[in-house]
């Protein structure tokens, strides 16, 4: 396949959290917030002269300081963001939206905070807190904190206008993101996509890291070029696998993966394009924070919700996406020591097996994978069992139409 | 006759198999692998060409399959295959009633459990960590000052079992050192090591789905005293194989490329 026209320019902004389309929406006048988290409602932070940048660690190499203040035992996610923020990584950022969803991104974000490591005089931490359920009650919950502890913080600090009309606007931008980039996700159903999981991966995590309104043409323009593209004849890929999980933002673990033989068709996990790329559908009736917490409760696909309905909907929402995007199997991943997918892994990935029916790998991993040698490994054998899979029941499925 | 063949670059030996067209294991070599893999490959790939009347170089092979951490750097190879295919493959044309494996490489321990045409049905492998790989063993064996092959046996005439009780390797190191500094019986620390290994070896094989007929592969299969202590934990009489247990991963490999081959 020929290359896209801006895969390069993308994996550059990829390269650091104060990419070129940051540093750019900065000089003109808007603010930065960092966030880590799918319960923060990222179209919150898009409000006005906001933007939001989700917090990553790219290049990631010792995490010795943080795990001095944090200890040895904790999300490796959180460990790098610490380290990052020591280096001086996020002195860009105007601000942090916080959500008290795990306990480990807490001690982070405090530490960022009691450490200094951004000197700008209006710079906050804010917190919020996350419930174990869905109900009517913890949305008010929800909504109430998101005015209290971030619109009217954003406000006070940064004098933003956090307006309905003005949350409004930012939700018909974030639609037509999230259009953009779920038509750029649709291509992964086709039998031989004009488009690699690798490649979604950088669109979807370009979409969370850059300005919306910066990154929101570039993709168009990528949408338009991928309808036209043509892949090779013969698919390169030996097995389609969908990932489930927790936080990924790292592009090794797909290249990974798709230089072991595996197309990565679906992407459910933190950072991922599920959730996080749905529409928000808005009526003119109820407040509109309201409206917002609650699609993003709804949708939200994290352990942290531990209520049994919300267990099954992970489940039933692996199965659904793997039928949905032609997988043949699926990957079940844990960022090492994160507490909640520590705590469904071990369970859920025996329970897709054995009462879903699908290839299943359960992995856990390093936030960084680099060029791990085991899990190339582990991934080959996987993609190698899967082809087998499929190869014979073709030919079960021949046998009786013969 | 056509011949087909596997080569296996592990990290600590690099082992080669050819076959026949039947299947027949026909040549088979094990050596101490290099630093670079490609010279490994070269070096026990031109083992087993010189043992096979006919054949001059690994060109001449119908088919060649490279497995092991250094699978893709063997010359000539038309392509790799994972070591977890390969080993599972191995076993079943070596032994078809085999239906789970526990193999213990140079730097890491898999289980394996085998389908009934010989693909992996399922396998669990542990992580970065050396502990209970064979890269562990040669660290025991220095602490006692053997010989790997004399330690194997050391726990055999033990009385009694001395809990390891570190994980890590060079932590274990150090208990190891400490406990012979106060004058524990040998075979009794060696016996505590077998076992700190086999219990990790009942993990590997209990995630793989491993139920019966289970065999060891690798070269610490070689271990008697490993043996003996995984069928205690596992409470099963390991199968022995016909054929050397380090080279069922070049073999498998060259069943593979027999397989493949014979179908171009």
């Amino acid at each position: 396949m020929q290359d896209l026209k801006h895969l390069i320019k993308f994996e550059n902004l990829l390269d650091d959290a104060a990419n070129d389309l940051v540093k750019e929406a900065q000089a003109e006048g808007q603010y930065a917030i960092g966030y880590t988290c799918y319960h923060m409602p990222e179209v919150l932070l898009n409000v006005d002269n906001c933007f939001s940048t989700r917090m990553r660690a790219p290049r990631t190499g010792s995490i010795d300081i943080s795990t001095y203040y944090m200890s040895n035992y904790t999300c490796e996610f959180a460990r790098a963001l610490l380290e990052r923020g020591i280096e001086g990584g996020y002195e860009y950022l105007d601000g942090v939206a916080g959500v008290d969803a795990c306990s480990a991104m807490n001690r982070c974000y405090e530490h960022l905070e009691v450490l200094e490591c951004n000197k700008k005089p209006h710079f906050f931490v804010t917190h919020t807190d996350v419930p174990y359920k869905v109900e009517d009650y913890n949305v008010d919950q929800v909504a109430t904190q998101m005015r209290l502890r971030l619109l009217d913080v954003m406000h006070e600090k940064l004098g933003i206008d956090v307006s309905d009309e003005a949350i409004r606007k930012a939700v018909e931008e974030h639609n037509e993101l999230c259009r953009v980039v779920t038509e750029i996700g649709n291509f992964r159903k086709l039998e031989n996509p004009p488009i690699t999981g690798y490649e979604f991966h950088v669109i979807s995590l370009v979409s969370y890291c850059c300005p919306t309104a910066k990154i929101l043409p570039l993709l168009k323009e990528t949408l338009e070029e991928i309808k036209t593209r043509k892949p090779d004849p013969k698919p390169w890929f030996r097995a389609r696998v969908a990932i489930v999980g927790s936080e990924v933002d790292d592009l090794d673990l797909t290249r990974l993966l798709e230089e072991a033989g595996a197309m990565v068709v679906a992407d459910r996990y933190c950072y991922g394009s599920f959730p996080g790329r749905e529409e928000i559908r808005l009526n003119d009736d109820e407040d509109i924070v309201k409206q917002i917490a609650r699609h993003y409760m709804m949708t939200s696909e994290c352990p942290r919700y531990m209520a049994e309905e919300k267990i099954k909907q992970r489940r039933d929402t692996a199965d659904r996406l793997a039928k949905e995007y032609g997988a043949d199997g699926i990957i079940f991943e844990q960022m090492k020591y994160c507490d909640f997918w520590a705590f469904e892994r071990p369970l859920a990935s025996h329970i897709l097996t054995e009462e879903y029916g699908w290839p299943t790998l359960s992995i856990d991993r390093s936030y960084n994978v680099h060029n791990s040698g085991q899990l190339r490994t582990r991934f080959q054998a996987f993609v190698e069992a899967l082809e087998i899979k499929r190869i014979r029941r073709n030919a079960q499925e021949q046998e009786v139409v013969g | 006759m056509k011949y087909f063949g596997g080569c296996d670059v592990g990290s600590t030996y690099t082992k080669a198999v050819i076959v026949d067209e039947t299947g027949k294991m026909v040549a088979g070599t094990t050596v101490k692998s290099k630093i670079i893999a490609q010279e490994s490959a070269e070096i026990a790939m031109k083992e087993v060409i010189d043992q096979v009347e006919g054949l001059n170089s690994s060109k001449d092979l119908e088919y060649l399959i490279g497995t092991g951490y250094g699978r893709n750097k063997v010359p000539f190879a038309d392509e790799n295959i994972s070591e977890i295919s390969c080993h599972a493959m191995g076993v079943h044309v070596t032994n078809p009633s085999v239906k789970a494996i526990i193999d213990i490489g140079g730097q890491d321990v898999k289980g394996i459990s085998i389908d009934t045409d010989g693909t992996v049905k399922n396998f669990a492998m542990n992580d970065k960590c050396a502990a209970g790989t064979g890269r562990f063993f040669e660290a025991m064996a220095r602490s006692f000052e053997m010989s790997l092959e004399q330690f194997s046996n050391l726990s055999l005439s033990a009385k009694n079992v001395i809990p390891i009780t570190a994980q890590c390797t060079v932590f274990a190191e150090s208990e190891v050192i400490t406990l012979v500094g106060e004058g524990k019986p040998m075979d009794e620390i060696a016996a505590g090591i077998e076992m700190a290994v086999a219990k990790r070896c009942f993990v590997m094989s209990k995630k793989a789905g491993a139920t019966d007929s289970i065999t060891l592969t690798g070269g610490c299969a070689k271990n008697a005293g490993l043996k003996a202590a995984i069928e205690q934990v596992l409470k099963l009489k390991v199968v022995d194989l016909s054929i050397d247990p380090q080279l069922m991963g070049a073999l498998g490999a060259a069943e593979y490329a027999r397989q493949k081959g014979l179908a171009k």
